[in-house]
């Protein structure tokens, strides 16, 4: 490895964790401020897109390998759609998270599934968005200087 | 009023009309050129601009998503795709011109002809405002008990939608793999330069 | 069990939902691909299933209401399940239990062997698409159905590029405008929502009452213009010849028999439910817009429809036509009409369905798509070339068969609601039928095979017997109109009746 964009490898480098850091905070804060799940899943997305971006997806693949986020993206899905139907098989509707604990007198219920379905969507969201990228950073390897 | 509220109205409609005047600018600038690379950095200052929007209107958590979406993730999507194409938008004459002209001044005067009608911009009194969306404020607190309504209505009393939402992006996720991934069709070939996991070589 | 029965309404869009990405993760080579086909059929005759205890559960005891998250209507989104939905849900979910079993010999011929479990994946997905749009009593849950319904299908008609590259750009017009047409879709429910605060049906219907104004009308005329985009309706069908002449041929099954019916669907529910008879500006739509509009896809597309040589084009012309009848059928405002509107909604999604299926038999066999692909087809392959032709006969409305029902519906609400014109107009564009139809069964029967037919099998079964169900089906419910049109007079006459 040579040490072009040197500078932008030694940012990444630094700024990755607290991306992370700030898309799990989104993810678990979106009950009080703004923010959710599918906000939280395209910041996640976005570390890991900088990271192939300036690394190399190859690299990036070692780390994330596409046929995992396949899988991720079945899982977070299926996270969102299961609690549903868990709720269904509960006895209460489709979505219906009150089921899930019936006789808090807190929305227990509601918070259990909230806090369930907006990890499906940011799983789903994050895996989607990378699963996207990875597919047209795999035609080519890298931008060409010029472009920038 | 008071003096001190018309200041702020006075500069938040000043705020809103700058930005409203960006995006035509960023937009009619993304029509003319044809230089792809700049086409898709001016996409994401649009979608940075509308974030800055709807803060404004006081919609933080679409100003979220849209900073997020198109902004970041969009910009990078488009990169990549505009990657595998050429650089420059061959420039071709379009036959049919007047005929797009008049369908968009036909749906642009229905849209004004629309907002004759509108209640003012935040009136209490307007619909959308005091029926379904003030329940939402009412109940939140004793029937979901999370602080952000938007993420109660997101999540709980519209949580089906939400599952949709989450299925459109599934699906998009999964058309993208089908029409580039392995074994995609190139001219009816196959595409073999970069067999996946569960492809055999 | 209670609880079982309680969950029903919600099963056929539930369980695929949750098969679907499911589905993806199945082995795609193992055991020549029949995995993801066979899981994939499984799960649209379970989805089949329920809808048609639906149907009967709405037949006989009325129509149903499903609370999604526990929260009473308008607070939550609701399925509102009445004779209309259900009848088209048993459709869409009818044809994609036939289509799936039908697909299996064809995707394997047209598509990679990689790409098979995905394949199936999306072909769920754009089913369960349809059905959210169909079984939902929400105006927003419509738009995102739709969505989901949209992007599978530009992916799916994007798949026929390994066999023809003119499918990508087939598919990109198709994204382009049904991009438009939902943009337009969405406008209008902004629309309506700013003038009524609330986005489900019923409670719409409510709050509209008296409210004539700009944003209403406004906002009615988008979902118009974007349903009918959706529905290639003339002159907006720009975009289905192409989708579905280059669509891999199972694809095309599914889309033909179901898509466009699906968007009928949405404009009838809307004009109906939502907007209702209060309203003049939507009569007058119907009266001096649509009905015009009708009349001249139902002659412009049947004049194309005689000069391609792409059969998949011809029969792609052929439905913007039919569609003609089915919008012609809403404009008389009448319940007959009404009624005429949903059979014909219902028996062109039989009809076209099986015609699309013979096509996709003769392309898996012969290799051709075009008209000189069938010469001498009775000799070669006689049970497709019979399906072919009862299906011929049931579209042109020969007795015995849906097809006649179908016109013959239309034909006395015609003359009933005092528009004699528009049944001379039906019983004229019926004659273009014949030609276009009438020139390919000749091909088939009359016209000697070319040399090298000894090489051309029948179809296999896989694909025989979907074919055989599809074609029996457009016999029998042209002799019983029993399900058919007495369901279809009883939604119409409660659609009305919630219109008033």
């Amino acid at each position: 490895m040579s040490i072009e964009h040197l500078v932008l490898r030694v940012v990444i480098k630094i700024l990755f964790a607290p991306i992370l850091l700030f898309a799990l905070y989104v993810q678990f804060h979106g009950d009080y401020g703004a923010g959710g799940g599918f906000q939280a899943g395209v910041i996640f997305a976005v570390a890991f897109i900088l990271h192939a971006l300036i690394m190399g997806l190859d690299e990036t693949k070692r780390v994330l390998p596409a046929a995992a986020l396949k899988a991720m993206m079945v899982v977070g899905f299926l996270f969102y759609a299961g609690t549903g139907a868990a709720t269904m098989l509960l006895g209460g509707n489709l979505l219906g998270y009150d089921a899930i604990a019936p006789n808090s007198d807190h929305n227990e219920g509601q918070h259990y599934g909230i806090l369930l379905v907006e990890f499906g969507v940011g799983m789903a969201v994050a895996s989607t968005m990378l699963m996207i990228f990875y597919q047209f950073a795999g035609r080519e390897p890298e931008i060409r200087d010029e472009d920038w | 009023m008071t003096p001190g509220a018309e200041t702020a109205a006075f500069w938040s409609r000043l705020i809103d009309l700058s930005l409203l005047t960006m995006l035509v600018l960023v937009a009619y600038t993304m029509l003319r050129s044809r230089h792809l690379f700049a086409i898709v950095m001016l996409s994401g200052i649009y979608s940075l601009l509308s974030a800055a929007l709807f803060v404004s209107l006081d919609a933080v958590d679409v100003a979220f998503t849209e900073a997020a979406v198109g902004a970041g993730v969009s910009t990078v999507l488009m990169l990549g795709a505009m990657l595998l194409t050429v650089r420059r938008e061959k420039t071709q004459r379009l036959g049919r011109a007047s005929l797009g002209i008049a369908v968009v001044a036909l749906v642009g005067a229905a849209l004004i002809y629309a907002t004759t009608a509108m209640p003012a911009f935040g009136d209490p009194a307007a619909p959308a405002n005091s029926y379904i969306g003030a329940v939402y404020m009412e109940r939140t607190a004793a029937e979901i008990g999370v602080p952000n309504v938007v993420t109660a209505v997101l999540a709980s009393y519209r949580g089906f939608d939400t599952l949709g939402e989450t299925m459109v992006i599934f699906t998009a996720g999964l058309g993208v793999m089908l029409l580039l991934g392995p074994g995609s069709g190139r001219g009816g070939r196959s595409v073999k330069d970069r067999p996946g996991k569960d492809e055999a070589p | 069990m209670t609880q079982f029965l309680a969950q029903l309404p919600v099963l056929p869009i539930i369980i695929p939902l949750i098969a679907a990405p499911l589905t993806m993760l199945l082995p795609a080579r193992a055991l020549k691909g029949r995995i993801p086909c066979l899981f994939a059929t499984l799960v649209s005759w379970i989805a089949f299933a329920a809808s048609a205890a639906i149907l009967h559960s709405v037949a006989t005891a009325g129509p149903i209401s499903y609370h999604m998250g526990d929260f009473a209507p308008p607070i939550g989104i609701e399925y509102r399940i009445d004779l209309a939905n259900a009848l088209v849900l048993t459709l869409v979910s009818g044809v994609a239990a036939l289509a799936f079993p039908f697909s299996y010999a064809s995707i394997r011929a047209e598509i990679d062997d990689h790409q098979l479990s995905m394949f199936y994946a999306m072909a769920l997905i754009a089913m369960v698409g349809l059905l959210g749009v169909v079984i939902t009593g929400d105006a927003f849950n419509v738009f995102v159905f739709v969505e989901i319904s949209s992007l599978s299908t530009y992916a799916l008609v994007a798949l026929g590029a390994r066999r023809d590259r003119r499918a990508l750009t087939a598919s990109f017009n198709y994204l382009v405008m049904g991009t438009i047409g939902a943009t337009f879709f969405v406008i209008g429910l902004g629309l309506l929502y700013q003038a009524t605060g609330t986005l489900n049906m019923a409670d719409l219907k409510i709050q509209l009452a008296g409210r004539d104004n700009p944003m209403v009308e406004a906002g009615f005329a988008f979902i118009l213009v974007g349903m009918g985009l959706k529905a290639a309706m003339f002159p907006m069908h720009l975009w289905m010849p192409n989708a579905y002449a280059h669509a891999p041929s199972a694809v095309a099954v599914f889309l033909a028999a179901t898509s466009t019916k699906v968007a009928v669907y949405v404009i009838i529910r809307f004009t109906y439910t939502v907007i209702g008879a209060d309203f003049d500006f939507a009569g007058a739509a119907f009266e001096y817009l649509i009905a015009p509009l009708a009349v001249m896809g139902m002659f412009f597309a049947s004049i194309v429809a005689i000069f391609q040589d792409n059969l998949k084009r011809m029969l792609a012309y052929s439905s913007v036509g039919q569609i003609g009848y089915m919008l012609l059928g809403i404009s008389f405002g009448t319940e007959q009409g009404l009624a005429a509107s949903l059979v014909h909604l219902f028996n062109h999604g039989l009809m076209k369905g099986a015609l699309f299926m013979a096509a996709a038999a003769v392309a898996f066999r012969v290799g051709s798509e075009t008209c000189d692909g069938f010469r001498g087809l009775a000799r070669r392959m006689p049970w497709t070339a019979a399906a072919f032709i009862i299906a011929a006969l049931s579209l042109v409305g020969v007795p015995g068969t849906i097809g006649f029902i179908s016109k013959w519906q239309l034909l006395s609400a015609a003359f009933d609601s005092g528009r004699a014109w528009a049944g001379f107009l039906i019983v004229a564009s019926s004659l273009l039928s014949v030609i276009y139809m009438g020139r390919v069964v000749e091909l088939m029967t009359l016209a000697p095979a070319p040399d090298a037919s000894a090489a051309v099998r029948e179809a296999p079964l896989s694909m025989l017997v979907p074919m055989a169900i599809l074609v029996a089906a457009n016999i029998y419910f042209g002799l019983s109109t029993e399900l058919t049109v007495d369901l279809a007079e009883r939604a119409a006459t409660s659609l009305m009746g919630a219109a008033r």
